[in-house]
């Protein structure tokens, strides 16, 4: 009992001290052609307790390693997704990912892979803001366009706790991006 | 010279050589020391097994030198030859004209007879190129701001010592010596200028359509000492043509490697050649320490010093100046000044050839030749001076300026073998805009290649040499596309042990091939059989009216599963007791591939790990 309550208590601190043991889980078709996210990605360099995963690097033929994938997400607290809108929607390597990676059986188990998580999403959109409003070009926004992403999450009991949108993306000047990379730095308290 | 003294002085020479280079190396210190300290020891002044004689010297310098030049154009295209044109001349006449005047005003105002301060500031001007060039080559840095700076000076040197060696029967002259008519023999045919045009021409002309078939009708022989055999009767055949129209053998050698730069023969050339080339500087070196008569030195140090400090002071000033006129980075006009501050072997020839002219008398002669060398050993030192104190201060700038300026840096690809096979990869990389360096050694398919538009050398990989002259030491990549295994194979032992920061992707016909490359730390093994397999197998299940996309998968699910078995295979190999046939291998094959990844129970996550599903 007494060791159990130690335990506790060290894991609280451990939490309270670092970050949440993150997964970057990063999808962009185009990366080469990036000037947005060959800057946002540098936040992650060199930061305990994450890990990166670069989707279109290690998967290019789109063969996933689905239980590879499903052992190794067990262990993590945080997942961020990070990718460009494409098309109104999610890469589609990363939409292949979820369909993989995910198991429909999950949503009743009380015990599986995705338990204990939070999220975060990071999506760089090229539109103006302005276009993406009910009222704007496109009739919608983009929190609705991720519904997808965000409706898996939460039927998995994983609560995004934040959102990130970056508009007019190809635009941003370097200063631009790193007032950016800061902002997200300190919301998720990444160091 | 009789042929026994010859065999004990080369004897000698190597046995100087043997023992002194290694111990130089492991103190960190440039070879061309070691070879210096080994010439000390042996020469007059220690051992005594030498004697004084610089005849020889010279023509080790020179074949070394020769060679030396040739491999240098090899290495040059002819195209950036042209572009460097106005450096060779701005830098190298600029650098000769400042020298010689502000050498010769010291000696005069030092109260030298006037033509011999001419003479000496004339044969001072000139910088080692054979230890120039052996020092870039060694340090790796040919391609540099410095290392095209030194060349171009050192070029320019080398083509003045025709006029001065013309120059020095008129200065003889004006001294009004009166007995060295008799040796105007000695001019050699520097006044037909047409000559020189004509060597020229008769090099290009040779170079375009003699040389390349000529080396292509030895290659098809397939005989390797051959090939050897021609590389050397070429550059020994060019340089004795230059001679023989009164141009500079060194010159007519760099030409003629510049007009091989571009064929499919340039590699081989310079992997036969090199070892010649090293073995003649090694015994240049040598002769040069040995040459060092440290008696005249004693009899009058003070002169002897103050002339080497006073040359080495003033060559290193102007070297200076003009690398900041031409606007040279100045950690690059820093070596450059201290790697060209030294007194060339041509000075032997210049100075002995004016004692000859009577301009010069024997004490002065003895005297300027300490000074030359002096200035040689020295070299080195300098240079290590440069390195540890002056560059240093500059790293910082330095480092500043290469992470703001430089992009992802380029990766160096070696290719070897272009068959069906290798050419397929060098096709695909080639459409990216990708360089290689591809290497073959069937001499038509090399010859059909090439009037196809690639790239394609003629050297067989497998030889010792010819990856490194392919520039095995500053690429990134290994590339072994070789259909017979024991080629790659052995050519992959030798990439890892000298090379070790190349990554190396070969190919495999079999699973066979695959264990012993595994077995060999390769981790990019290529087996032909296995993609075409599958590739057939998905069509043939799709024809038997499996759904496509479902095939696809179970192939890559295939693919996966065989490569990770090939792997735990391969580590059985070296065991004693296999304990893990084939024949599990492919039952467990067969139970994983029977299985959908759908379907899999999450109790077996673990034993599956391995097999990367």
């Amino acid at each position: 009992m007494e060791i159990r309550i130690f335990l506790n208590f060290s894991v609280f601190l451990w939490k309270f001290k670092t970050l949440k043991k993150t997964l970057v889980i990063f999808a962009h078709p185009y990366f080469e052609y990036s000037t947005a996210n060959l800057e946002l990605i540098k936040m992650y360099d060199g930061v305990e307790n994450l890990e990166f995963k670069d989707l279109y690097e290690e998967y290019p033929d789109f063969h996933i390693a689905t239980f590879r994938e499903r052992k190794r997400i067990r262990t993590f607290e945080r997942l961020i997704f990070h990718f460009p809108l494409i098309w109104f929607g999610l890469p589609p390597l990363l939409k292949l990912w979820i369909d993989e990676v995910f198991d429909m059986k999950w949503i009743s188990d009380e015990d599986h892979p995705l338990t204990n998580k939070d999220a975060a999403i990071i999506v760089t959109v090229g539109g103006k803001e302005e276009y993406y409003q009910k009222d704007g070009v496109y009739g919608t926004t983009i929190p609705e366009l991720m519904k997808q992403l965000t409706l898996s999450l939460k039927v998995n009991n994983i609560e995004v706790k934040e959102f990130f949108a970056l508009y007019n993306a190809d635009d941003l000047k370097e200063n631009e991006l790193k007032e950016i990379s800061q902002t997200i730095k300190t919301k998720l308290k990444i160091r | 010279m009789n042929e026994t003294s010859l065999a004990l002085t080369a004897l000698i020479f190597l046995g100087a050589a043997i023992i002194m280079v290694p111990l130089v190396r492991k103190l960190g210190l440039s070879a061309v020391i070691g070879y210096i300290l080994g010439g000390i020891i042996i020469g007059p002044f220690c051992l005594k097994l030498t004697g004084n004689d610089t005849d020889d010297i010279m023509h080790a310098a020179e074949f070394g030198v020769i060679m030396l030049l040739f491999l240098v154009g090899l290495e040059i295209e002819p195209r950036k030859f042209w572009t460097m044109r106005k450096r060779i001349i701005g830098m190298g006449l600029s650098q000769m004209v400042l020298t010689v005047v502000s050498l010769f005003l010291i000696f005069y105002v030092a109260k030298w007879r006037p033509d011999q301060a001419l003479v000496a500031a004339l044969c001072f001007a000139l910088s080692s190129t054979a230890i120039v060039l052996q020092t870039l080559k060694e340090k790796n840095i040919f391609r540099t701001q410095a290392g095209e700076a030194s060349f171009s000076i050192l070029l320019f040197q080398d083509i003045a010592v025709i006029p001065i060696l013309a120059l020095l029967p008129i200065i003889a002259k004006k001294s009004a010596d009166e007995e060295n008519q008799i040796l105007l023999q000695y001019l050699p045919d520097w006044l037909q200028p047409f000559s020189i045009i004509l060597g020229v021409a008769a090099l290009i002309f040779l170079g375009r359509y003699v040389f390349v078939p000529f080396l292509r009708y030895v290659s098809r022989s397939g005989m390797n000492e051959l090939l050897t055999a021609s590389s050397l009767f070429l550059v020994i055949g060019v340089s004795e043509l230059m001679y023989a129209v009164g141009l500079s053998p060194a010159l007519g050698a760099f030409l003629a490697g510049l007009m091989l730069a571009n064929s499919e023969f340039r590699h081989e050339l310079e992997s036969q050649i090199e070892p010649f080339k090293g073995l003649l500087l090694a015994v240049f070196f040598v002769s040069v320490g040995s040459t060092i008569n440290f008696f005249v030195i004693m009899q009058d140090p003070m002169f002897i010093f103050s002339t080497v400090i006073v040359v080495l002071l003033v060559k290193l000033l102007v070297l200076y100046g003009i690398g900041k006129f031409f606007k040279l980075k100045i950690d690059q006009n820093f070596l450059v000044a201290f790697a060209l501050s030294q007194i060339g072997e041509f000075a032997f020839v210049l100075v002995n050839y004016s004692t000859q002219l009577y301009l010069l008398s024997p004490q002065l002669n003895e005297q300027l030749m300490a000074i030359t060398a002096i200035t040689m050993c020295v070299t080195p030192i300098l240079l290590i001076i440069n390195e540890k104190f002056i560059e240093p201060k500059k790293i910082f700038v330095k480092n500043m300026e290469s992470e703001s300026h430089e992009p992802i840096k380029k990766q160096r690809i070696i290719i070897v073998g272009f068959g069906f096979f290798g050419s397929t990869v060098g096709r695909l990389l080639r459409s990216t805009g990708t360089k290689a360096t591809i290497l073959d050694n069937d001499a038509r398919r090399v010859n059909l290649l090439r009037s196809n538009g690639f790239k394609v050398y003629y050297g067989d990989a497998t030889k010792p040499g010819m990856l490194r002259s392919a520039g095995a030491e500053t690429a990134d990549l290994l590339i072994l596309c070789l259909d017979n295994f024991e080629s790659n194979y052995s050519i992959l032992e030798y990439a890892k042990k000298n090379f070790p920061q190349l990554k190396i992707f070969v190919r495999a016909k079999n699973r066979l091939e695959a264990y012993d490359f595994l077995n060999n730390g390769v981790d990019n093994i290529y087996r032909e059989t296995l993609g075409t397999a599958v590739d057939m197998a998905v069509d043939v299940l799709k024809a038997t009216g499996m759904r496509a996309y479902a095939a696809r998968r179970l192939g890559r699910r295939f693919m996966l599963i065989d490569k990770a078995m090939v792997r735990k295979l391969a580590k059985e190999q070296l065991k004693d007791q296999v304990t893990f046939t084939l024949k599990d291998s492919l039952d467990q094959e067969a139970k994983l591939l029977a299985e959908d990844s759908h379907s899999f129970d999450e109790s077996q996550w673990n034993d599956n790990e391995e097999y990367l599903n």
